[in-house]
This record gives C-alpha cells, sequence and structure tokens, in this order.
C-alpha cells in the first residue's frame, strides 16, 4: 500500500468519471421518467404498468423461466461438475475448454443453431415425423420450450463453472470419508458436497438467473413476439409504441431483481467467512 | 567513524490514524551490524521503511551521514534493502536484476557489466548470471537480492527478517555470509528480527523493541546476561518470572512462601536455574520432553507453571510424578522496580 | 467400472447439448439449396462466400471490429490506472469507486443503449458511432479493470518498493517491473474485452442509425427478412474466429488463468 492516496485517487478517477457520466447518469435519468408523469412525481405509470395482464403474463414468464434455467442448469451443473473434477488431469483441461468455449462465441449465432434445430424442417420434427408420433411437424419454436432451451444453452457453462471450481476446492478426502463412514451417493451428496460448494451453487445460480432474466437474444430469436420476456417487451414497447414510461419501468424491475440477486450472493457469500 | 552515522530524532510513525511508533530516538553507528528486535507488531518494521523512506514519518527527523533526509525520497536516499519476499524482479535474469539500478544511474555498459560480475562473484553467483530467479533456489534468490542492492553502495543495508525463509542449514551459511561481507565491505548494516537467537548470533548491537518503544539497547550480551526488564528477561529466556512480595514470590495462581532478600520487583529464573529432585517445594510434572542433552520439565506448582531443564542423565520423572524443587537466590535474576536489574550474590 | 461409462455419458451429453449446436450450424451453412434446413439440400460453400460479398455485412463487420479495437483500448487505458489504484492504494470512496466501474455489469444493456440514444444522441447531438464507442467502452470497463486487478494482486508490491530504492520513480517502477509482469493480465483483458464487445447486443439495439450497425444487430435483422443459410454461414464463421481466438491465446497465454 502506498500512502499517497491523492495520487491514488487521481489514478482511479477517470474510469470512475467516465462511467458515472456516460453510463450512470443517463441510465439514472431514465430510470427516474418512470416514476414521472404529466411532470409530476407519481407511482401512476407503475399502477397501470402493473394492471395490464399482458405485462404481468410477460412478467412471470421472465421469473419462471429464471428459475427453471437456474435450477435445470444446478442439476447439469452438479453432473457434469463431478464428472469434470474426477477426471484425470489432461482430460479435465479438455472438457473444461469445450465448456468454457461457447461463452466467447457469439449468442447469436448461438441462438441461431436453435431455429435449425426446433424449426417446422428442423431435426427434431423431423425425428417425430420420421418416428410417426405426430403425422404433421409440431410447433416447438416460438413455445416457452425454445426459449427455455436457448437460455439453458447460453447460461450452463456459467454454472458449471462455478460449480466445478466450488468442488476443485472441496477438502481431499471428504467423499471416500463420508462413503467410509457409511453414507450413501444421495446422503454423499446433501449431507457433504452441497453444504461444502453452498457458495459456488449460489454463485452459479446468481449469474444464471439474473443472466437469464436480462437475456435478449433467445427470447427474440426463439419467442418472437408469442413469448414475450422482459427485454423483448422493452424493446416492443419502445420500438412499436415509443412508450418510454413502460421501458423505465422495465428498466427498473430488471435492475432491482439482478441487484436484488447479486445483494443476495454478496450476503450469503459473507456469511460463510 | 561517526556514532551517529544514522540518526532517528523524536520519529513518530502512523498508519492512518494507528499509531505504531510514538516517538523513538536511536543513533546507529557507521559500520555497526544493529539488529531491531521483538515480537510482530513491535514497529521494528515500520522503522525500518521510515529509514528507507518507504513511509513517512508524522514528525521528527531521520539525519544518514550527518545530512537531514527526512524529506528525501526513496529512490534518492541511497539506502539498500533486502526484502524479507526478495522482491526480484521475475521478468528480468540475474544479471539484469543486478544490473538494474547501475542502468538507472545512466552508467556505461562496460562499467555495469563489471560491477554485475563483480557484484555476482561476491555472492559466489556468478556462474548463474543468465537465470531467471525463479529458476534459482531460495538461497540463491536470497544471495542475489543482497548482490542487487550491494552492488549500488548503499551508505546503510536494510535487511527485512534475513534469515526467515531460509532451512537451518542455509541459515548458518547466510548469517556467516552476512558477517563476511558487513566485514569486508564495513557497510552499516540494520536488520529486523522476531528471533533473539538470530539476534544474539549476528549483532554487534541489538535494539529490543516492544510496542513503538525501545526497551533495551545493547550488545548481545548485555541483553542476554542483563535484561533491563521483565519483557527484555522474557525475551531472553527467563521463562520463570515471579513477583516479589513480604512473605515471598507470586505467580499466576498463588505464591510460594520463603525468603528471597530482594524487597521488590520481580525475580526471574531461566529453566535450567530450577533445581529439580530436591529442595523445600513440591510440585507435579505435567510435560517432559526429551531434548538431546537436556530434558525440559513442565511442573505445576502452587504459584503456577515453572518451566525447568535438567541434563539428560538425571534422574527422569515422569507426568503424574510428585517432585521436589528448588528456586535459588544465587543465579536468580532480579528486576527491582524502576532500578537496574542485578544477579543476586551467591 | 460402470461409474466411469456414467460419467463418460453424462460428460457427453452436456458438451453434445453446448456444442452440438455449432456442428449444426456449421454444416448447415453448407447447404447447396436456397433455405435453411437441416441436413442441408447437398453440399456447397456457396453461402461461405456469399457473407463475404453482402455489402451490409462488410459495414457492420468493419464497426463491430473498431468498436472492438478501439472501446477495448480506451477501456484498458481507464481500467489499467484504476485497477493499479484500487491494488496498491488505500483511495478516500473506493469501495464506491470500485463499485460504479463495475455497475455496467449488473446494468441490463438494453436500458445502456436506450438511455445514451435517449439523452446523448438525441438532445447532445453525439452521433450513433461515438455513442455506441462509448457504451462499449463502459461495458469493457469492468472485464478489463477486474482481469488486470487480479494480475496485478499476484504481483508483490515489494518488487516496485525495490525498484524505487534502487533509483527508480514511481512512474518508472510501473513502466519497468510492473507493466513487463503483467503483460499477459493486460493482453487477456483485451481479448475478454474484444470478445465482450464484440458479440454484444443488447447495448446496441437502439443505437443504430442508417448504415450504422454492428454484426450480431445485423444478423437479427437479416435473420428477420430472409430465411437463406447466409446467416448459418456467418455465425459459423464467428464461432470458428472465436474458436481460433480463444486457442492461440490459451496457448501462447493460458487465457483461462485470467478469466
Amino acid at each position: 500500500m502506498f500512502q499517497n492516496n491523492r495520487e491514488g485517487l487521481a489514478l482511479a478517477l477517470p474510469a470512475a468519471v467516465f462511467t458515472a457520466l456516460l453510463f450512470l447518469l443517463p441510465v439514472g435519468i431514465l430510470l427516474s421518467e418512470a416514476f414521472r408523469v404529466d411532470g409530476q412525481w407519481s407511482l401512476q405509470g407503475y399502477v397501470d404498468f402493473a394492471v395490464k395482464p399482458l405485462n404481468q403474463t410477460v412478467f412471470l414468464r421472465t421469473l419462471k423461466l429464471g428459475f427453471l434455467v437456474a435450477s435445470v442448469s444446478a442439476v447439469i451443473g452438479y453432473a457434469s461438475a463431478f464428472c469434470i473434477v474426477n477426471m484425470d488431469a489432461k482430460s479435465r483441461g479438455r472438457v473444461f475448454g469445450l465448456v468454457v468455449l461457447p461463452l466467447m462465441i457469439s449468442p447469436v449465432a448461438r441462438t441461431y443453431a436453435w431455429i435449425v434445430i426446433l424449426g417446422r424442417t428442423g431435426i427434431v420434427n423431423d425425428a417425430i415425423v420420421g418416428l410417426g408420433l405426430s403425422d404433421t411437424p409440431i410447433r416447438i419454436l416460438f413455445t416457452e420450450t425454445a426459449v427455455f432451451l436457448g437460455l439453458l444453452q447460453l447460461f450452463l457453462p456459467l454454472m458449471i463453472i462455478s460449480l466445478v471450481s466450488a468442488m476443485e476446492n472441496l477438502p481431499k478426502d471428504v467423499i471416500p470419508a463420508a462413503r467410509v463412514l457409511g453414507a450413501n451417493w444421495f446422503q454423499v451428496f446433501t449431507k457433504v458436497i452441497l453444504p461444502l460448494t453452498k457458495d459456488g451453487l449460489v454463485m452459479g445460480g446468481t449469474l444464471v438467473f439474473t443472466g437469464s432474466l436480462t437475456a435478449y437474444i433467445p427470447p427474440a430469436i426463439l419467442g418472437g413476439s408469442k413469448v414475450l420476456m422482459l427485454e423483448t417487451l422493452l424493446y416492443q414497447r419502445v420500438n412499436v409504441a415509443n412508450d418510454f414510461v413502460s421501458a423505465g419501468i422495465i428498466a427498473t424491475i430488471l435492475i432491482v431483481m439482478s441487484f436484488g440477486a447479486n445483494l443476495l450472493l454478496k450476503r450469503i457469500a459473507a456469511a460463510r467467512k | 567513524m561517526s556514532d551517529r552515522f544514522v540518526s532517528l530524532q523524536k520519529l513518530s510513525l502512523a498508519y492512518g490514524q494507528t499509531e505504531v511508533v510514538p516517538e523513538l530516538d536511536l543513533d546507529i553507528r557507521e559500520g555497526e551490524l544493529i539488529a531491531l528486535l521483538g515480537p510482530s507488531g513491535c514497529g521494528k518494521t515500520t522503522t525500518m521503511r521510515a529509514i528507507a523512506g518507504l513511509m513517512a514519518p508524522k514528525t521528527g527527523k531521520i539525519f544518514i551521514d550527518g545530512t537531514d533526509v527526512t524529506r528525501t525520497p526513496a529512490n534518492k536516499r541511497g539506502i539498500g534493502l533486502v526484502f524479507q519476499s526478495y522482491a526480484l524482479f521475475p521478468h528480468l535474469s540475474a544479471f539484469e536484476n543486478v544490473a538494474f539500478g547501475l542502468r538507472l544511474k545512466k552508467m556505461d555498459n562496460l562499467e555495469v557489466t563489471s560491477r554485475v560480475e563483480h557484484g555476482l562473484n561476491t555472492v559466489g553467483l556468478a556462474h548463474l548470471a543468465a537465470r531467471k530467479p525463479a529458476e534459482m533456489s531460495g538461497g540463491q534468490q536470497q544471495r542475489l537480492s543482497l548482490s542487487r542492492s550491494l552492488v549500488m553502495e548503499p551508505k546503510v543495508l536494510l535487511l527485512d527478517e534475513p534469515l526467515s525463509n531460509l532451512d537451518a542449514r542455509l541459515r548458518l551459511e547466510m548469517r556467516t555470509e552476512l558477517q563476511r561481507l558487513q566485514r569486508e565491505t564495513g557497510i552499516t548494516m540494520v536488520f529486523v528480527t522476531h528471533d533473539q537467537a538470530e539476534a544474539l548470533a549476528l549483532a554487534d548491537r541489538i535494539v529490543l523493541m516492544k510496542e513503538g518503544v525501545i526497551e533495551q539497547l545493547g550488545t548481545a550480551d548485555e541483553l542476554y546476561n542483563k535484561p533491563a526488564s521483565k519483557f527484555a528477561a522474557d525475551f531472553f529466556g527467563f521463562e520463570n518470572i515471579f513477583a516479589v512480595s513480604d512473605a515471598g514470590i507470586v505467580g499466576n495462581k498463588g505464591s510460594l512462601a520463603g525468603t528471597f532478600e530482594a524487597q521488590d520487583g520481580h525475580l526471574a529464573w531461566r529453566p535450567g536455574a530450577v533445581v529439580v529432585g530436591k529442595g523445600p517445594y513440591e510440585g507435579t510434572v505435567t510435560g517432559v520432553a526429551f531434548a538431546g542433552e537436556q530434558r525440559e520439565y513442565v511442573i505445576e506448582a502452587a504459584l503456577g507453571q515453572i518451566k525447568a531443564t535438567t541434563p539428560a542423565t538425571d534422574k527422569r520423572y515422569e507426568i503424574g510424578d510428585s517432585v521436589a524443587f528448588d528456586l535459588p537466590l544465587a543465579g536468580a535474576w532480579h528486576l527491582p522496580e524502576g532500578r537496574q536489574g542485578v544477579l543476586m550474590a551467591k | 467400472m460402470t461409474s466411469k461409462w456414467t460419467s463418460r455419458l453424462i460428460i457427453g451429453l452436456t458438451l453434445t447439448f453446448l456444442i452440438g449446436p455449432f456442428l449444426i450450424i456449421i454444416l448447415a451453412g453448407m447447404s447447396a439449396g436456397d433455405f435453411l434446413a437441416f441436413p442441408p439440400d447437398g453440399l456447397s460453400l456457396k453461402w461461405y462466400i456469399k457473407v463475404f460479398t453482402v455489402e451490409s455485412f462488410q459495414k457492420s463487420f468493419a464497426l463491430s471490429m473498431f468498436l472492438a479495437v478501439f472501446g477495448t483500448l480506451t477501456a484498458l487505458v481507464l481500467g489499467v490506472p484504476a485497477a493499479y489504484a484500487i491494488s496498491r492504494y488505500d483511495i478516500p470512496f473506493g469501495e464506491t469507486i470500485k463499485t460504479v466501474v463495475a455497475a455496467p455489469i449488473i446494468v441490463p444493456g438494453i436500458i445502456v443503449g436506450l438511455a445514451l440514444l435517449r439523452y446523448l444522441v438525441i438532445p447532445l447531438g453525439f452521433t450513433v458511432t461515438l455513442a455506441l464507442f462509448l457504451a462499449h467502452t463502459a461495458l469493457v470497463l469492468p472485464y478489463a479493470v477486474r482481469v488486470v486487478l487480479s494480475s496485478l494482486n499476484n504481483l508483490e508490491s515489494d518488487m516496485e518498493e525495490a525498484a524505487v530504492l534502487l533509483g527508480c520513480s514511481r512512474v518508472g517502477a510501473f513502466t519497468r517491473v510492473v507493466l513487463p509482469n503483467i503483460q499477459g493480465g493486460v493482453l487477456a483483458a483485451f481479448i475478454l474485452g474484444f470478445v465482450t464487445s464484440f458479440n454484444q447486443v443488447p447495448v446496441s439495439l437502439f443505437l443504430s442509425g442508417p448504415g450504422v450497425r454492428t454484426l450480431p444487430i445485423d444478423m437479427l435483422s437479416y435473420m428477420e427478412i430472409t430465411f437463406d443459410p447466409s446467416v448459418a454461414a456467418l455465425s459459423a464463421l464467428l464461432a470458428f474466429l472465436s474458436v481460433v481466438i480463444v486457442f492461440v491465446a490459451e496457448k501462447f497465454l493460458g487465457f483461462s488463468r485470467y478469466v
């Protein structure tokens, strides 16, 4: 640590001022607009927003998909992470690399693939018709299922990474120790692995949950106007109706939920220390 | 030779609001090897950093060779510091590490090369000039760090816990090496340590510090044999220290009646001065350990714990044994209240 | 050995789910037909060649490259000193500064784009390109700070003090000792920032004007109008580009250490 803190402030300030002025200030003004109706401070905008059935549906759907994606990725994440940490070093590195890789690839590209897979003439429908399960192709694209799959594919790596690093930090030999003491695999998981990897689970869960809430591409490409989520609803309100009040409200909801999740994460992480 | 080559005058040091050293006066002689000794948090490292210029004193002055350097920045003070972590530059070879400061002086290349080669030679690393620090052993890194400071021909060389990261064998080797370098170069050296044995073995004089205050300053012999305070006595191996009262001596559990002739203050015994197996007092052995030439006992007595050692050839007592012991007055170190300590007469 | 096979099966399924779609995209882009389909109607490379000739793709690719390179460089110019200050000084309002700089990660990008459009572009007359540049810089900044910060924290500050005691100025200690030892981290931050910026969609949604569109936005609007395999081909090419970048970065830098 150096003593001249004014020097330090001078080094840190440009970045902070840049972000505050050109990023936080405009965003702050936008959010505050949702609390103004006809030039007066008011919550009327929120009331009007909340009573519309479409808005309710979209809000609940967004929450539901967020939870669903987080839960399913937790299940897949635990299974995969457990397998990954038990591999030999060489294949572990390779598999881990393959898990991380998609994060570096354009989400548009990642999501677009599902059109080919789930479309009317996609692989899944070809299989369904080919196997005689249905006479005509069924609609999967533009359903919640499609959006769910898109989100899951986008964010699953974050969960796996969090859980792998949590499991790598497990004290050596606790699992064999629990087995020797007579625990079955279910007990090993619930009584040893789960409590010891809770931080990783919370971390991954927060990343996946907030990621899903605020993702634009999967609902836009795979949901369209039939399966709106908050982000796509926001886009539509602005583009179709020039409705900046709704945009501000949705923005506030999104920020509050992301912030809430992050705060929860910090709280839980701090409580463990 | 100046007696006040490095002079700290009314130096007060603080990290923010936390005062570490309230007011320190210390004179260091030219060409001596002096140790700042004390437990962690005693302000020894902070004092060293202040001498180096890495931290500005709140008040007070620092003189080096007669010049007031209190406001001189660290890079202009001409002081060398060997960090506990060695702080070698990992991206540079051993040669370039040593050349680093010389090059900054805009010295011509030939001069740099000859000085670096000489510097590496002095510490026996000439054959490793091309290696990166990561490819060297701990002892080699230590010597490289030393050489990097020495080639700058500093007025004062500071060393932060110079032996603490080395194993026992290397420690002895390094100790000899430091003494040799000091003799050969005549550089004034100040080293910081928490290890009394290290200070005793290496330093011409020792500054014993406690909570930012100098507890005692003197030669190794003086500190070891004539500790001036309870703290100093405890630090240098008087493990049995008891307060003197009218009726006897008082420990943390109770007292021991008897005549101790001292009126006030404390009486202190090294473990070796305690007589085990005979004497007027009774205790129970609660710990025994074999340590080669001697046996170490922990004896639980009426006044508290007594630490004692006996020659390993003496009778062996087991845990739980009841044992007689004596705290003979002859050989006890008396620390009277507010006066110099004295060795009690035989 | 059943557990070994179960383990392989689980990993196999997970990787198929994560990676499989890309293989499908690559093949779908190789279609000889005019419509997106899988399996493709015959094989040809015509769509892979065609994407290079589409004028709007050329322009949007250039814009995305510009934003990714210069936005990230600007973020590093701002972020490296900030990370240095955070790791080496006990700065006043340090926590506030950290929160401010990290905030763009939490604020949903779509809102940022909208806010910049409404309060910088429309009233103050900023060009859309400038607004995009600012938004991408702010967005990359938290990643730049985080990655550089972790490399700085791995570097002992003793080393800088040693350099100063050997005669360096503070700036000299930074350029001669700190920078050479964190250059891997800075490069990793650049790559991460570049990829993040290049792939960024929500921020750019509202920030587009006549002839000013980032590549991912351009792809989104293209796929609304046309249903030919060119977007698949382009997606495959972009994926391939990312893979190459990451592979090279991992090989020469041990990239994953920094992320």
